[in-house]
This record gives structure tokens, C-alpha cells and sequence, in this order.
């Protein structure tokens, strides 16, 4: 009897636990696409998700670090969740999880996603230049950089068709 | 265990750590330029190919980090070599306002971290800090922990403390209790690389490493609260941090039982206390010197090479004296 409680507690533990992630994924990618009604569930090589508006596609969200699994920090891989419109400009970034000792400076404050949102992943993405560098925290900022406009620039190839005008 | 046979463990456990990590990091370098896949969408890129960037143009957009490395090193072998006194808080001030206070440039415990679990810095893009990392290594197997004594920011920033500060503030502590809390840092470095090795999660650092809590956001009371006791108590105890707690210290310590390039000791050392006394570091036992806690500050080099104050020579200059003598009297 006290065995099968404790069974219970942990598959509830379990869905709960699941149901929470789920919960805090889909707020993320409603940050990314506010006026998508529904995502598809995630598929795809490279794996994403698509948000929708009813019918109408308004773009792709996908995780860095299953795009690229090698990019690494100071600390480890950094990864972040990308939002990117049909047309290869990115709707916005959310940090989803890192180990770099100096991140709380450099690219945990909103300012550092907020230089991403409106992009076009056509855009040099170079340190210092069209974003902002930190000191003190170079290694940090330039894999975080690397690892959007890559994984970015990758997605952008395999699923958008390209524009009418090449030159902008 | 002998000498001879804990020197030999410890050349072996250093090369499997080197193994183990040059196994792991190759294999990630390798493959780190992942293989684009051909243009399916046929989103096309003008930029993108010619934007590949050479090695060249890597090594040039890095140039200035390398260069202040490159300096820096220079800077504190020089003084390490000349055993300058001036030369050696010049390359203090240098440590904590260069590789400080403005790159924040330095090896940690996250990078021992990334040794066990292949998640070191790509080494293509970290040109600088991989520099830095290969002085701290070799010059650690070569003369022990230099790194420690004039490199690292944390601890030049102590060693300044101690030269400002007025002497008397300092609590002496009795050398059987600062020989047993020498241990403490390698508790301190068991039990964060288990904590790493059973969570795969490095978010120990700042509980042990204080530098990161300078500029934080990470600023909780806890930490607070650490970082403070941490800084009263160097006011008290001379570089308290280095010398009891550092788990990458300890790190370097169990590397620098290779040390190679020994620091000399003459037959008077048997009896002779005046090195041990002014070792600031508790790195003198009696004739012996404890590579592991040394940090290579010159101190009692300099007193060696005192003939004023050293007895080897002023033994030599008796001697001489009495033989000049009796050489005279023999021809009178």
C-alpha cells in the first residue's frame, strides 16, 4: 500500500513535472510569435517548431543547441531559443539555460536579446560592430553571437524560399 | 609511500587528466566547422560564402587579447626570472587591473570542469585564454604554482592587500593549524568536482571562487555574505584564499608535484629557520620545501642569494677567512 503511494506521487511528480516544461515552453514561444494561435509540435531536421496564425505560417522557433551541438561558452554550450519570421528576420531570443560564470552581465540582461529582435539573418552578426561587445566577457558573447547567427542562417537555408529581389 | 613512488602517481594521474582531455577536445575541434548542408531552401546568402572566415582573419580579430597575454607573460617571467621585487608588484598591479579588472581573462574551476567533461572553450575562437591556459600548465610542471603567485588576479589582488595593509593587523597562525588547513582546499576541490561529476551541473563556481562575485548580478545574500567574510578575513589572514580554499589552487598543488625546476636548497637548510619563518605561503617544512603549497614568490630565493643573511655563504666566508689565515700564518 505505502509502496504503491509512492508509485503514484512520482508518476504525479512525473506528469506534473512534464506538464510544467510543456506549460514554460509554450510561454516562451508566445514570447517569440505573440500573435500565433497555434504550434505545431516539434519535428523536423533541423528539429523546430512552426507558429501559426489560424492557417497562416508566421514562422519558425528553434533551439540552438540542436542545431548546433558543438558551439560551446566559457562553460558549456549556451542554449537559446530562436524565433525566426518567414521572410529570415528574427522575432526575438529567449536564454534557456548556460553555465557561463559571467552571463549574468553579458547576455542574461533583456538588453542583449533585445539587439537581436528584428535582424535579418543576412546581417553580419559581427561583435562590436552590429552588436554590442562586453568586456570581460568575450568568450561568452562571441559563442552566444555565433551560435544565433549559425544556427539562424542554417534554418533560414533549409526551410525559407528566398526573396524575390536578391538585393535588398 | 616514498617520495619517489607518490612522484610517480602523480605523473601518472597528471598525464590520464591530459589524455583524458586532449582525447576529448580534438574530436570536438574537429568537428566543431559543422558541414553546412547544400542550400535546399536556395535562401541565398551573398555573404555567406565568402564570409567563411580564414584562420587569418581569426588570429587578427583576437590579435589585441593575444597580444595583452603575450605581454603580460613576458611581464611575470621577467620579474619570476630576475626575482625583482619592483618588477614582481608591477606584475601584480598588472594582474588584477589587465587580466582583472579589464578582460577577466583567468583560469577556474569551470575549466577543470570542462577538462572532465570535454566542454572547454572552442579552441579556434579562444586563441587568448588557450595561450593562457598553456603557460598555466606548462609553467606549473616546469616551476610549480606560478600561476597562482603572479597571474592569477584573485590572488595578486590579496598580495597587494598584504603589502598595503600594516603588518600588525595580521593574526600569525600557529604553523600546525595553517599545515592542517592547507587541506582544506582539496576537500574544497573533491567535493565540487564530485557535486560536477554526479549534477553535470557547474553552478557550484561561485560558491567557491570569489572573483566572479565582483561586477555580479549573482548577487545573493548568501554570496554576499561569503564574498564578505571571505574579504575581512584577508585583512586578518594573508591570502587566506589562496592558501586554504582554492580548489583550483589545489588543483595546481596535485600538477605541481611534477614541479621540475626546484627551488634550490643548501645542506644549512637542515638547521638553518629563517626561510621558513619569512615564507609567507607555509611552503617551508623544516629542510623541505612543500611544492604544493609554494606559489614560486621568490622570498626565500632572494634570501638564498643574500650573503649577508644567508649561513651557506656566511659559513663559505668563514671558511675562506680562517684558510686566508692560516695560509698567511704558515708562510710567517
Amino acid at each position: 500500500m505505502k509502496r504503491l503511494a509512492i508509485v503514484l506521487s512520482l508518476l504525479a511528480a512525473t506528469v506534473a513535472l512534464t506538464a510544467g516544461a510543456q506549460n514554460q515552453t509554450d510561454a516562451r514561444l508566445k514570447r517569440l510569435f505573440p500573435a500565433a494561435t497555434t504550434f505545431s509540435p516539434k519535428g523536423g531536421d533541423p528539429p523546430h517548431v512552426k507558429a501559426y496564425n489560424g492557417d497562416t505560417l508566421l514562422g519558425y522557433a528553434f533551439w540552438t543547441t540542436e542545431l548546433l551541438p558543438l558551439e560551446r561558452g566559457y562553460g558549456g554550450p549556451i542554449a537559446i531559443l530562436l524565433g525566426m519570421d518567414t521572410k529570415g528576420i528574427l522575432s526575438g531570443l529567449v536564454i534557456i539555460e548556460h553555465h557561463e560564470p559571467y552571463g549574468d552581465f553579458s547576455i542574461d540582461p533583456p538588453a542583449f536579446a533585445a539587439q537581436f529582435k528584428g535582424k535579418d539573418v543576412r546581417d553580419p552578426f559581427k561583435l562590436g560592430e552590429d552588436i554590442d561587445a562586453v568586456s570581460r566577457a568575450t568568450i561568452t558573447m562571441s559563442s552566444a553571437v555565433r551560435t544565433i547567427r549559425n544556427s539562424s542562417r542554417r534554418m533560414a537555408r533549409s526551410y525559407l524560399t528566398p526573396p524575390a529581389s536578391p538585393s535588398r | 609511500m616514498t617520495t619517489a613512488r607518490r612522484r610517480l602517481f602523480f605523473l601518472a594521474l597528471g598525464f590520464s587528466v591530459l589524455l583524458a582531455g586532449g582525447a576529448m577536445t580534438p574530436a570536438l575541434v574537429a568537428q566543431a566547422p559543422a558541414q553546412e548542408p547544400p542550400a535546399q531552401g536556395g535562401f541565398d546568402f551573398p555573404e555567406e560564402e565568402e564570409e567563411a572566415p580564414t584562420w587569418a582573419e581569426d588570429i587578427r580579430a583576437q590579435a589585441v587579447d593575444i597580444a595583452i597575454v603575450a605581454g603580460f607573460s613576458v611581464l611575470a617571467f621577467v620579474s619570476f626570472f630576475k626575482k625583482s621585487v619592483r618588477l614582481k608588484y608591477i606584475t601584480l598591479v598588472a594582474a588584477v587591473l589587465v587580466l582583472g579588472v579589464y578582460k577577466s581573462l583567468l583560469i577556474s574551476i569551470v575549466n577543470v570542469f570542462g577538462l572532465m567533461g570535454g566542454n572547454l572553450p572552442i579552441f579556434r575562437y579562444n586563441l587568448a585564454w588557450y595561450l593562457l591556459a598553456a603557460i598555466t600548465a606548462v609553467s606549473t610542471v616546469l616551476w610549480g604554482r606560478v600561476y597562482c603567485g603572479r597571474i592569477c588576479a584573485f590572488g595578486a589582488f590579496t598580495q597587494l592587500v598584504d603589502a598595503i595593509l600594516p603588518d600588525r593587523w595580521r593574526v600569525n597562525i600557529p604553523r600546525s593549524m595553517e599545515r592542517r588547513a592547507s587541506w582544506i582546499k582539496y576537500g574544497i576541490l573533491a567535493g565540487v568536482v564530485t557535486y560536477f561529476l554526479v549534477t553535470k551541473n557547474p553552478l557550484i563556481y561561485p560558491y567557491v571562487e570569489p572573483f566572479w562575485m565582483f561586477g555580479l548580478h549573482l548577487r545573493t545574500p548568501v554570496l554576499l555574505t561569503m564574498l564578505g567574510t571571505l574579504l575581512i578575513t584577508t585583512v586578518f589572514v594573508r591570502n587566506a584564499y589562496c592558501r586554504f580554499l582554492c580548489p583550483l589552487g589545489a588543483f595546481l598543488g596535485i600538477v605541481s608535484n611534477l614541479t621540475v625546476f626546484r627551488i634550490k636548497r643548501w645542506s644549512e637548510c637542515s638547521t638553518c629557520r629563517i626561510c621558513e619563518k619569512t615564507c609567507e605561503w607555509g611552503a617551508i617544512r623544516g629542510p623541505k620545501i612543500v611544492m604544493t603549497e609554494c606559489v614560486r614568490c621568490d622570498d626565500c630565493e632572494r634570501l638564498y642569494a643574500d650573503e649577508k643573511k644567508c649561513p651557506h655563504h656566511l659559513i663559505l666566508i668563514r671558511k675562506a677567512d680562517i684558510l686566508a689565515r692560516r695560509a698567511a700564518q704558515g708562510r710567517a
